[in-house]
């Protein structure tokens, strides 16, 4: 190959390992046919992209629920003062009854309404299975709350087993600040 | 209210991947096909509806505006639907509704999805990053961030159902897989027709408990076009296919967040559609009064418990249905003889319409070697959400 055509590659694969935000070493074997001209006029012609968009994003309504986990690790519910029933995840108004509700502490003990073992998953998340994912009746609340159970033995999880929340000691202010673990382990 | 019927079908191969076709070059694929099916042309269509589920498949935001352009429908009017994985049948209830309400005579109800252009650098694999463009859709503050997928929705409802009655057990769904594999052997435009046992299931790779791999439908790409004409516009046309009625239509969203349900066991915005359908068509014993059916078998436990849902049979005892055969081949109600979207593929937007094409073949008698004879009437049940959020029920008959 010529230099000429190594250079033209090398801040192609610069380019987009820097956009992707991924080694070069990921793209090559991608990518080198066509950059060869190994493709034919017809071919599919084909390039790396992504989207993405920065947040700063607000919980709104929900904002204290993650504040006393990220603060605190205290875990709170919402009680609609009309019908009584209290939700977590929260709800800043009640769906039935079209009231405000008020927070109220949770215990964060609950049970093990269904699980499931993920032996897959997301290219975020592939690298953690096999991982738990459950509802979760928590005491306190009228609904269920899907959450991770993080155990040593995934297999030992049985439906019905009482669990409690824990709380990361690095957060993120995100869900996952929160998981729940069998109650005796 | 005005009768609807579909007048045209269209429907592109359902393949894994369609390199050489971008989303609008599927679309135009199967607009092609509908409107040569029907007898027109593009200046007879007065609306058009798209059903389009993920914006990341598509690379694009908005894509039913650029689909419509590449169709050469301009200036006629165009709404896109997404209601996930019932986007198809939730497109063509739109339809139905302009078509139906009097507001327009012939509607273009087109379903379009990509996805293997999402690409997983780390694996060489589009599927991990498929999921993660489908998680998007999951809500983003309390479900996507502990790395559940659209597979552990639907199995937190099937353990909760096993949970409940026992059933179904995974040799029923294994049993589903191989019906649904093996029918899309007799359809040229499935992805994955394939002649397996009962043992190559379960001895699958497990992919989220109780599903292993070949319990799964197939990430898709592909397109389906439904022409929809009011019954004045059927008279006044000289159709060289019998026209299939709408004759009942029932739609729900559930809870989204299922844990706000009183159960996870059945589905009940599924039950609440199918009732709905079921009482504008008619029909008070499914087994007998429908020849055929095409339900949302995203996960094989789940076309188990939508035997249910669609009351084909007390609660608990879908299993049995696949155990005796009704649903098979040649049974008294075979369901998913396209493959459904575990045998032909899960193309999202396209899906409830390419399932609709299928009953439409089969009533016209168009089916070929999946031909139910003589049939008459079918169902097509569309699914989509955590958990089924969405579900769209339509009956199809034929009056000739």
């Amino acid at each position: 190959m010529a230099t000429n055509d190594k250079a033209k590659k090398d801040a192609f694969y610069a380019y987009y390992a820097n956009k992707l935000r991924l080694p070069e070493a990921s793209l090559r074997p991608v990518y080198d046919a066509e950059l060869d001209g190994k493709k034919g006029p017809d071919e599919p012609f084909e390039m790396p992209d992504k989207m993405e968009v920065l947040f700063k994003y607000s919980y709104g309504g929900q904002s204290r629920f993650f504040r006393e986990i990220f603060h605190h690790n205290r875990l709170l519910g919402s009680k609609c003062p009309k019908c009584g029933k209290v939700y977590c995840p929260p709800r800043h108004d009640c769906p039935l009854c079209y009231e405000k509700t008020e927070w109220v502490p949770l215990p964060g003990t609950g049970r093990v309404e269904a699980f499931t073992i993920q032996h897959y998953s997301t290219s975020v998340f592939v690298k953690k299975v096999p991982f738990l994912v459950a509802y979760v009746k928590l005491d306190g609340s009228d609904f269920l709350m899907m959450a991770n159970i993080e155990m040593d033995d995934v297999g030992k999880a049985r439906p019905g087993m009482p669990v409690k929340v824990a709380y990361r000691a690095e957060k993120a202010g995100a869900i996952t600040d929160i998981y729940f673990e069998p109650l005796e382990q | 209210m005005r009768d609807v019927a579909i007048i045209g079908v269209g429907c592109t191969n359902f393949r894994a991947r369609h390199p050489d076709k971008s989303y609008f070059e599927l679309a135009y694929d199967a607009a092609k096909d509908a409107f040569a099916d029907a007898g027109l042309s593009r200046t007879d269509v007065e609306a058009a509806v798209y059903g389009i589920y993920n914006d990341f498949f598509q690379r694009q935001y908005q894509p039913d505006a650029f689909v419509h352009d590449y169709l050469g429908l301009a200036p006629a009017p165009a709404v896109r639907v997404n209601t996930g994985g019932a986007t198809g049948g939730s497109a063509l209830r739109i339809g139905y509704a302009e078509v139906a309400s009097g507001l327009y005579d012939i509607v273009m109800v087109l379903g379009v999805e990509k996805c293997a252009d999402c690409f997983d650098y780390a694996t060489k694999n589009p599927v991990p990053e498929v999921l993660r463009a489908i998680l998007y859709t999951s809500d983003m503050t309390y479900d996507n961030p502990i790395g559940r997928t659209a597979a552990s929705g639907f199995a937190l409802a099937v353990l909760a159902h096993m949970e409940k009655y026992g059933t179904p057990t995974a040799e029923q769904m294994a049993k589903v897989s191989v019906k649904n594999h093996g029918n899309a052997l007799k359809n040229p435009r499935a992805q994955s027709g394939m002649k397996i046992t009962v043992e190559d299931v379960l001895n699958s790779p497990k992919i989220v408990d109780p599903f292993k791999k070949l319990d799964n439908c197939l990430y898709t790409e592909g397109a389906a076009c439904v022409i929809l004409a009011s019954r004045r516009k059927v008279g006044e046309m000289h159709l060289k296919k019998p026209p299939i009625w709408i004759a009942g239509l029932g739609a729900a969203l559930d809870w989204a967040f299922p844990g706000n349900r009183e159960s996870i066991s059945e589905f009940h915005g599924c039950r609440v559609a199918t009732k709905k359908s079921y009482d504008m068509a008619g029909i008070s014993n499914p087994l007998e009064q429908f020849d055929v059916a095409e339900l949302h078998d995203a996960f094989t436990g789940t076309e188990l418990m939508s035997y249910e849902d669609c009351l084909f049979c007390e609660p608990g005892c879908g299993g049995r249905l696949i155990d005796d055969g009704t649903v098979c081949a040649g049974g008294k109600l075979p369901v998913n003889l396209s493959g459904g979207l575990i045998g032909c593929g899960h193309a999202v937007g396209a899906t409830g319409l390419m399932q609709t094409a299928e009953v439409v073949w089969q009533l016209r008698h168009e089916a070929g070697d999946r031909q139910v004879p003589n049939a008459r009437r079918g169902l097509v049940q569309s699914i989509g959400g955590t958990l089924c959020a969405w579900t769209v029920s339509i009956v199809l008959e034929r009056n000739d």
